[in-house]
C-alpha cells in the first residue's frame, strides 16, 4: 500500500513538475557525457529551479511570505554549499 | 537534556512548532560547520603533508592502452609510444611537485613546450593533458573524454606519438598521483640530441601552434614538496579527503532529512497548522543533492 501525503494529493501536478525537475537533473548528471564543470552547472540549475518552483507553489497556495522565501533560499544554498565546497 | 534535544528535533510550542534545527539560522550554522571542516582538512594537509592523499592504481601502460582504444573507437590509428615524450611528461610532473603548482604553465613561466625542448623533441605540433587525484584509469579517461578540449587532444588526427608520465608525490600538502600526457608529431628525422636552448621559444613551425588544453583553476597552495617517484605499485596508508567530505556531508544531510521526516510526522499527528515550506519538497531536494555527493568521483583534469 503506497501512502501519498495529503499535500501531494492536493497539488499533484505541481509535485509532478518538481519530480520531473529532479529526475531530469539526475539523468543529466549521471548519464550524460558532460564535464565536471557542466555537472556543477546542473546542480546550480536544479537548486534555482527548486527555488522558483517553491515560489510558484506557495503563491498558488496563497501562503507565500518572506519567511517561506528565505526558508527555500537557505535550503537551496545549503544544498549547493555542501556539494560545491567539497570537491568542485 | 531530553527537553533540549526535543527542542531541536521535535516541533513544539517552545520552538514555534518547527524543529529548531530546520530553521534558517541553524542551517546556516551547519553550512559554516561544513566550511570549517573543509578548512581543517586543508590545514592538516598544510602542516602534515602526506597524511591526506588519494590512492591510485593508474600506470603509464594502462593510460597508453586506454588512449589508443579511444582512438580506435574514433577510427584513428594508435599513437606510437615515445620514450622521449615520456621523459618530458615525467619531467613536467616532477616540476609540478617540486614547485607546487597545478597548471600547464608554471608560476615561473615554464610552458609545456619547454619540457619538449628540454628532451630535444622537435615537433611540428604538440599538446598536453593533465590529471590528478584519480583512483583508476577508467575514471581518468572518462574525465578527459568528457571534456571537449582534452578529448580533442586524445583523438587529434595530427598527433603521431605520445608519452605518459605517472608520478607520485605531494601537491598542496596532499599525496596524489599526477598523470601527464604529452602528444607530438616529430619533424622528420629531427629527434636526435641537440644542444639545449637557453631561452624558451614558440613552436618550431610558427604556423602550427601547439595546442594547450586548460580547464580548472590551479591549486596554488603553499606546501613543502616531497620527493616524487614513478608509480608502479601504490600503498594506501593515508586518509582520502574525498571520503572525509562524503562522510561529513552524508551525516549532515542525513540528519536534516531525518528531522524533516520527524517534523512532518509530529505536525500531522498533532494537527498543527503553520506557515512553513513543504517538508516533502525539502526532503526530495536534499536526497538528490546527497546522491550527487555520494557518487561524486575523485579526480581533477587540466
Amino acid at each position: 500500500m503506497i501512502i501519498i501525503p495529503k499535500e501531494i494529493k492536493q497539488k499533484p501536478v505541481e509535485y509532478m513538475v518538481l519530480a520531473s525537475i529532479f529526475l531530469l537533473g539526475l539523468l543529466i548528471y549521471f548519464f550524460a557525457d558532460i564535464s565536471p564543470h557542466s555537472q556543477r552547472l546542473v546542480v546550480y540549475f536544479m537548486a534555482a529551479s527548486y527555488f522558483f518552483w517553491s515560489i510558484n507553489h506557495h503563491y498558488r497556495r496563497g501562503d507565500l511570505s518572506v519567511s517561506i522565501i528565505v526558508e527555500y533560499l537557505v535550503m537551496a544554498l545549503f544544498g549547493i554549499a555542501l556539494l560545491t565546497a567539497s570537491l568542485f | 537534556m531530553k527537553h533540549k534535544l526535543s527542542y531541536y528535533f521535535i516541533p513544539q510550542e517552545k520552538n514555534n512548532y518547527r524543529a529548531q534545527i530546520l530553521k534558517s539560522g541553524f542551517l546556516m550554522l551547519l553550512v559554516g560547520f561544513y566550511i570549517i571542516n573543509q578548512s581543517v582538512i586543508k590545514f592538516i594537509g598544510a602542516v602534515k603533508p602526506g597524511v591526506l592523499g588519494y590512492s591510485s592504481e593508474i600506470t603509464a601502460q594502462k593510460v597508453l592502452n586506454s588512449t589508443n582504444i579511444e582512438r580506435q573507437n574514433s577510427g584513428l590509428p594508435p599513437l606510437k609510444y615515445s620514450s622521449v615524450l615520456s621523459e618530458s611528461a615525467t619531467k613536467k610532473a616532477n616540476d609540478m611537485f617540486a614547485n607546487n603548482y597545478w597548471a600547464h604553465t608554471s608560476p615561473s613561466g615554464t610552458s609545456p613546450w619547454d619540457f619538449f625542448k628540454a628532451v630535444d623533441y622537435h615537433y611540428s605540433i604538440a599538446g598536453e593533458n593533465l590529471a590528478r587525484d584519480f583512483y583508476d584509469t577508467e575514471s581518468l579517461m572518462n574525465g578527459w573524454m568528457n571534456s571537449p578540449t582534452h578529448k580533442a587532444n586524445i583523438i587529434n588526427t595530427k598527433y603521431q606519438e605520445i608519452g605518459i608520465g605517472v608520478v607520485n608525490g605531494t601537491l598542496g600538502g596532499i599525496k596524489t598521483t599526477l598523470v601527464v600526457q604529452h602528444f607530438g608529431t616529430p619533424i622528420s628525422g629531427s629527434n636526435t640530441s641537440k644542444p639545449k636552448e637557453t631561452k624558451p621559444k614558440t613552436a618550431v613551425n610558427p604556423e602550427i601552434k601547439p595546442e594547450v588544453v586548460s580547464n580548472l583553476a590551479p591549486d596554488n597552495k603553499v606546501a613543502s614538496p616531497t620527493n616524487s617517484k614513478i608509480l608502479s605499485e601504490q600503498k594506501t596508508d593515508y586518509i582520502n579527503p574525498l571520503t572525509i567530505n562524503k562522510i561529513v556531508g552524508a551525516i549532515i544531510f542525513g540528519l536534516i532529512i531525518i528531522v524533516l521526516f520527524v517534523d512532518g510526522y509530529f505536525t500531522l499527528k498533532n494537527g498543527v497548522n503553520r506557515l512553513t515550506g513543504s517538508n516533502i519538497s525539502h526532503i526530495g531536494f536534499l536526497l538528490i543533492i546527497l546522491l550527487f555527493m555520494l557518487y561524486q568521483r575523485q579526480g581533477t583534469i587540466f
